[in-house]
């Protein structure tokens, strides 16, 4: 098991933003967090990867803490807001990655694979907004991690980086590594993950393939995922809360 | 560590803003004014070489205070919490940057001695010259961690103007840019209380010929020792923050 959730609750203040949520995924899976926003998608991530402790519950990574994995560097991760520093260029942060990690992927493999291969020795704050999610991208793969977190990885690229994005993602996958990712495209889970995840105020409301998730929405198949997601996901819908 | 360090000094080389004020600034500054207290003696030295090692405790503070606080830019744009993502330990960051806002106080020591060798054919023995920039680099210390106590407790937008002030009533009113000889009785017993001038003191002894002197070592070591409380404050709130 590479991740496993158990019972896990945060609260901010009044509001709870995940609500005692339990969750385990299998090595060499794709896997979706998909909610609206405030859905505790980030939250989830940040308690993954050890950045925040949970208030009740616990994550484990590979059967120990998440604290524990990263440091030992079986985890990568695509930070929403991981922006890089000014001053360094593509091909720093790839080495530095590289450098960090055991079990380093190839630094040409890393850039072609995250399409920078003409962008190495650009400065990170002179690339673009799909670029420097590229790059972000190409620093949590260089390692070579086992599991690799994406929150919300593609929101600034283009259709053609996006394309060349997930094709990498899915042979990244198929090598036995995890992948987790979070997105409002809904499309984006359907078409790329092997499980979707649906979060709403903090829980889970659905939890399958993309065709169980339609099931489970009461939406037929070839319908789009838009209208299960929105049936799951609205609070005025009994099935939105699943007790 | 390793990797990091090489990393940081790699974006240390490519900003320019850094070599401006801690190097280029003093520099211009002893060239136009060192002349005109050129018969004095001060701090018990010929005024070019108290003025020159003045104005390169003035370079080495500045690059120090703004590597140090430039930290406060990485927290708010996220990077350090990237790098939390991967296996470096955090301790080790903040040991690096540490060391690397050190290690900017190397550059102006060099640079303003080279001038003042150049105007006022300063002949001091090289190994006072060695003691001199060894000294002016360790004594750093405490600005290196006054200046990430800045970087981890403030905001980017207050960060700046706040190093930007400490910078300027430390170096002022310590006697690195006036020297506080000429200062009134009351400020220079101001001034003898303040790091930068202890600091500057380990400067003007070693090219004397002296061992620093306990008084310079117990102040120093007292501001070291609150900055360093400090600093580990602002450091452990800015972690639990999120």
């Amino acid at each position: 098991m590479a991740i496993r959730v158990t019972g896990v609750s945060k609260r901010f203040g009044v509001v709870r933003a995940v609500d005692r949520l339990d969750l385990s995924v299998d090595r060499g899976c794709v896997m979706a967090l998909l909610g609206p926003n405030g859905a505790g998608k980030t939250t989830a991530i940040s308690m993954m990867l050890g950045l925040a402790p949970p208030d009740t519950g616990t994550v484990l990574l590979y059967e120990g803490s998440p604290v524990d994995a990263v440091r030992a560097g079986r985890v990568g991760a695509m930070l929403q807001d991981g922006a890089f520093v000014p001053g360094a260029t593509v091909r720093d942060v790839v080495e530095l990655a590289r450098a960090l990690y055991p079990r380093p992927l190839d630094t040409d493999r890393v850039l072609s694979v995250a399409g920078l291969t003409g962008l190495a020795g650009r400065r990170l704050d002179k690339l673009s907004g799909g670029e420097a999610q590229r790059a972000r991208f190409a620093f949590a793969l260089a390692g070579g991690p086992e599991l690799l977190v994406l929150d919300e990885p593609s929101a600034a690229m283009d259709v053609a980086a996006r394309q060349a994005f997930w094709t990498a993602v899915r042979s990244y996958a198929a090598d036995g590594n995890t992948v987790l990712f979070s997105t409002h495209q809904l499309h984006e889970a359907d078409e790329h993950a092997d499980r979707i995840v649906v979060l709403a105020a903090g829980r889970v409301v659905a939890d399958g393939t993309p065709a169980q998730v339609r099931v489970k929405a009461g939406v037929r198949e070839g319908i789009s995922l838009d209208q299960a997601f929105l049936a799951l996901t609205d609070p005025s819908t009994p099935t939105g809360t699943e007790q | 560590m390793r990797a990091y360090l090489r990393f940081e000094l790699r974006r240390l080389v490519r900003d320019p803003r850094l070599l401006f004020f801690s190097v280029i600034g003093p520099v211009v500054t002893y060239v136009i004014f060192s002349g005109w207290s050129a018969g004095d003696r001060l701090e018990g030295l010929a005024a070019p070489v108290a003025v020159m090692i003045g104005l390169a405790g003035y370079g080495a503070v500045a690059g120090v205070l703004m590597v140090g606080s430039a930290v406060s830019q990485e927290r708010a744009s996220g990077w350090l919490h990237q790098l939390r993502v991967t296996p470096l330990p955090a301790r080790e960051v903040v040991a690096v940057k540490a060391f690397l806002g050190s290690l900017t106080a190397i550059p102006p020591v060099i640079a303003v001695g080279a001038a003042a060798a150049v105007q006022h054919h300063i002949d001091l023995p090289y190994g006072r010259w060695a003691a001199l920039v060894l000294l002016m680099w360790i004594g750093t210390v405490p600005f290196a961690l006054l200046g990430l106590a800045i970087g981890y407790g403030l905001s980017p937008q207050i960060a700046t103007s706040v190093t930007f002030l400490v910078f300027l009533t430390l170096s002022v009113l310590g006697g690195l840019l006036a020297p506080a000889t000429y200062f009134p009785g009351w400020l220079r017993g101001l001034a003898h209380a303040l790091p930068t001038y202890r600091y500057a003191e380990l400067g003007w002894r070693s090219a004397a010929g002296q061992l620093p002197g306990g008084a310079e070592l117990a102040v120093l070591g007292a501001w070291t020792a609150g900055f360093a409380v400090v600093a580990a404050w602002a450091y452990r709130r800015s972690t639990a923050r999120r």
